[in-house]
């Protein structure tokens, strides 16, 4: 082989080793943008589980003291209940977006009656629904955004052909879909923590 | 072409060649980080989650800063570089020969909140600060400090002590052999130094693990998934040795402030002792730090078990950067771009040496 055939193989070579290298990276981004979802969504899972088992004792706590109130009780309790860990993601959006308009009506109507929020435990319950409800708006961003980078890092070339061979499908964002907005709420209940 | 040009003309080839294979590796590793860095959302310190996270802020000291070697500046990582005749800087970013490098643990404030770093392990990217080469008679650089002091200083500026430095009176002419350009090889003609530093105030990427304090291996030097605590059972056998035979003769002190001494009070040393320390009678104390000195002291060097960190671990070591994550993506993908063009030159390189080669054979 002349010398010339020797460099003309190294550069072909050299190439090829790029492609590959190319090839491997994104699909290991994949794989990894797809984990990085997987664990977020886990994140919001938790703090949607805490604040699920965390609501009934504040409804508790200030039940006996809101006579005049129990509508906005009725409706944390309704939206509550709705909650279900194995509904689509979007599903869960609905459900978690009336559970937090539901939880601030509560707060909102709590700051009204000075008497109980200084009653027994109801200002440290509150501060912990605020606490999970912040976690919840921080994560719920986080996740999107990883969603985000994941729907654009597939969709653009050469990511695109690969997740056209791999069947790559773009993620939900924790965002309730339209009609999902106005879902039939389930049936009153006042159980424990699950 | 006569055979000493060709010679010449060869060995350029080969450290074309080599040059851009290497710039080449260094591409692909940047591409990774890129990756790695803009794929990864950020996220807030205050709600931070365990597990893989990317932060950016603000570098907050900690417990301690460093003083770097060649301008005696506060810094909490330093890296200090002399290089020859021929220069530091070269393509790859070859820093020539690394007189120290050092970090210490630090904290990072996004506008949520602070979250602790533990550096051990980690790549640190941090911006050339100072460079700079002596003069052609062989005289220092005007921005050389080198640092003839301790490493380590506190982690706030304390006006008495920095009035007191300012001050005092140091003799111009200080021991060569003292200093670190003492150590170096006295019959380089021209050196050039460069230091990079990062800073309190500095913007940071850090992507790494976020755990609970308690899960550092051993927490005193930072050190995830490293060498085990040589106090704990089954630690150093040399240790456990020392620990028996000073228990048995009755010796052992079971009280951190009788066994340190001076180096259990918070501040000794490295600031304003929070209370009077045993010190020789002729020397001049320190007036002890105030109650809020003392309390932030206190709660400076406490870190509660569950309060989450960022260090490395054995599989993920800890990426801290220099800017913000878009600053820091677009670095390391020019870099892989660089990376291409290193390509490009290796294979030019080849054909060159293939030419020269052939024409030899005729």
């Amino acid at each position: 082989m002349s010398p010339g055939a020797y460099v003309a193989s190294f550069a072909v070579g050299l190439v090829l080793v790029i492609v590959l290298f190319l090839v491997i990276t994104a699909y290991n981004d994949v794989m990894a943008l797809q984990r990085r979802i997987d664990k977020a969504w886990a994140n919001i899972e938790v703090i949607l589980k805490q604040r699920h088992d965390q609501l009934p004792a504040l409804v508790a706590a200030v039940k006996g003291l809101m006579a005049f109130e129990q509508d906005v009780l009725t409706e944390v309790t309704r939206a509550r209940a709705a909650y279900a860990p194995t509904d689509t993601i979007p599903h869960q959006a609905a459900t978690s977006d009336q559970t937090s308009s539901a939880v601030r009506s509560l707060l909102v109507t709590v700051e009204r009656y000075p008497d109980i929020k200084a009653a027994g435990n109801v200002a440290d319950l509150q501060a912990e629904i605020e606490r999970i409800e912040g976690m919840l708006a921080d994560r719920r961003e986080l996740y999107n955004d990883q969603v985000y980078r994941y729907d654009t890092r597939i969709a653009q070339v050469p990511t695109s052909w690969l997740a056209a061979v791999f069947r790559w499908r773009p993620r939900a964002y924790f965002r309730a879909d339209p009609g999902d907005a106005e879902r039939p709420d389930t049936s009153l209940t006042t159980d424990g923590p699950a | 072409m006569d055979s000493s040009t060709t010679s010449v003309a060869f060995l350029l080839t080969i450290v074309g060649f080599g040059t851009g294979i290497a710039l080449l590796i260094r591409g692909f590793i940047s591409y990774r980080a890129a990756g790695r860095i803009g794929d990864t959302a950020t996220s807030r310190v205050a709600t931070l989650a365990a597990g893989e996270v990317r932060v950016t802020g603000v570098i907050e000291p900690a417990e301690l800063t460093l003083i770097s070697l060649l301008q005696s500046e506060p810094c909490v990582y330093f890296r200090s570089a002399v290089g020859g005749d021929d220069g530091l800087g070269d393509a790859l970013g070859d820093d020539g020969h690394v007189l120290e490098e050092r970090a210490v643990g630090f904290a990072v404030r996004d506008a949520s909140g602070t979250i602790r770093v533990f550096p051990h392990d980690a790549r640190v990217e941090a911006p050339v600060r100072w460079e700079d080469r002596t003069g052609m008679l062989g005289d220092e650089p005007p921005g050389l400090r080198w640092r003839l002091g301790s490493a380590f200083g506190p982690n706030e500026g304390d006006r008495e002590a920095a009035a007191a430095a300012l001050l005092e009176i140091h003799d111009p002419v200080a021991d060569p052999s003292l200093t670190p350009a003492g150590r170096l090889d006295a019959g380089s003609r021209r050196r050039t130094y460069r230091e990079s530093r990062l800073e309190p105030g500095d913007q940071v990427t850090i992507l790494g693990q976020a755990l609970p304090f308690s899960d550092l291996a051993h927490p005193a030097e930072a050190d995830v998934g490293g060498t085990a605590d040589p106090f704990a059972d089954g630690g150093d056998p040399e240790i456990a040795a020392d620990l028996a035979a000073a228990r048995a003769a009755g010796t052992l002190l079971t009280d951190p402030d009788a066994a340190w001494g001076n180096a259990a009070i918070p501040g000794f040393g490295i600031g304003r002792p929070v209370r009077p320390a045993t010190i020789d009678p002729a020397a001049t104390p320190l007036r002890p730090a105030g109650p809020e000195a003392a309390a932030r002291a206190k709660r400076t060097f406490t870190i509660a078990p569950e309060t989450l960190v960022l260090a490395s671990i054995d599989d993920a070591p800890l990426l801290v950067t220099y800017g913000s994550p878009v600053a820091v993506v677009e670095r390391e993908r020019w870099r892989f771009v660089q990376g291409l063009l290193g390509g490009a030159l290796a294979i030019g390189a080849l054909a060159i040496a293939a030419l020269l080669v052939t024409g030899s054979a005729r």
